[in-house]
């Protein structure tokens, strides 16, 4: 018994000997020995994106036929009432909205962390 | 909404982002410091420069961080590594100068007291015990994690840890519970 508590008192003394350390311009001495950022890694990110995406455009145009799907979708589009038309833009333009308005708040609430 | 030390790895990964970087130093500065100040005798010029040393490293090997391990884990191994080279440089593994102790203590455990008592006590521990008692006594990493960070086996963490408590028993029984 008396050895659990003299084990517990050792941990006590041990933890509370622990005092925060204040930053005091330390953070700020080690960003200034950083080596210099690498450079180009984002615009090669965004070359490869739009590679990608081009390579994939084209695929899925030859794939389909020339994009005759979307000649052909349009054309249904074309022949719909005109208040279906409006229920689509309207439903395509509030998820958009919804989604822009979600990728901004989550970015934004990043930034301020 | 805090981001998490692996959500800053990974922008100072994709991103290089130094800001992040920074939070990671602010974040962690404090115990690294603190860790190195004791292995250091309470030299604590040579405490920071080994502190920003760590990160220095920390940063340009972020790469191998595999999020396996608490960044702070991954951390203090670096911090320990950096100490050891610089121990070995000097050959300070062995003995105790004791002025530089009495000259350059921490001010906050310069009352005598208890504190005091603990920290002296604890600086004439030898570098096995002393770290496995800071590092699973003091920062609160389990015997696995203190075995990864001093790279030795687990078995040698727990018999370091409870030797070294022992000794601080005895050399601190004056001030023991009553």
């Amino acid at each position: 018994m008396d050895e659990q508590r003299q084990e517990d008192w050792l941990d006590r003394q041990l933890r509370e000997a622990v005092s925060y350390i204040d930053d005091e311009g330390f953070t700020a001495q080690v960003l200034k020995r950083l080596p210099a950022r690498r450079p180009g890694r984002r615009p090669l990110r965004a070359v490869i994106l739009l590679g990608v995406t081009v390579l994939a455009s084209a695929i899925a145009y030859f794939i389909s036929g020339g994009g005759r799907f979307v000649i052909l979708n349009v054309e249904r589009l074309a022949m719909l009432p005109v208040l279906w038309l409006f229920a689509i833009a309207l439903g395509s333009g509030l998820l958009v909205t919804t989604l822009g308005l979600f990728a901004a708040i989550s970015k934004t609430s990043d930034l301020q962390s | 909404m805090e981001l998490t030390d692996a959500d800053l790895v990974a922008r100072v990964l994709v991103d290089d982002d130094q800001h992040a970087f920074g939070e990671l130093v602010r974040r962690h500065q404090s115990s690294v410091r603190g860790l190195l100040r004791q292995l250091a005798r309470s030299d604590f010029a040579l405490a920071d420069d080994l502190a920003q040393e760590t990160f220095l490293r920390a940063y340009k090997n972020v790469r191998s961080f595999r999020g396996e391990a608490r960044f702070s884990t991954w951390l203090y191994r670096i911090a320990y590594n950096c100490f050891r080279e610089h121990a070995r440089r000097r050959k300070e593994l062995v003995g105790i100068d004791e002025e530089q102790l009495q000259s350059e203590h921490d001010p906050q455990v310069a009352d005598p007291g208890l504190r005091y008592d603990l920290m002296h006590a604890l600086s004439l521990l030898p570098l096995p015990e002393r770290t496995a008692i800071l590092l699973c006594c003091q920062n609160g990493l389990s015997h696995d994690e203190a075995a990864r960070v001093l790279e030795i086996p687990l078995g040698t963490v727990k018999t370091n840890v409870l030797r070294g408590r022992e000794k601080l028993k005895k050399m601190l029984t004056a001030w023991g519970p009553d």
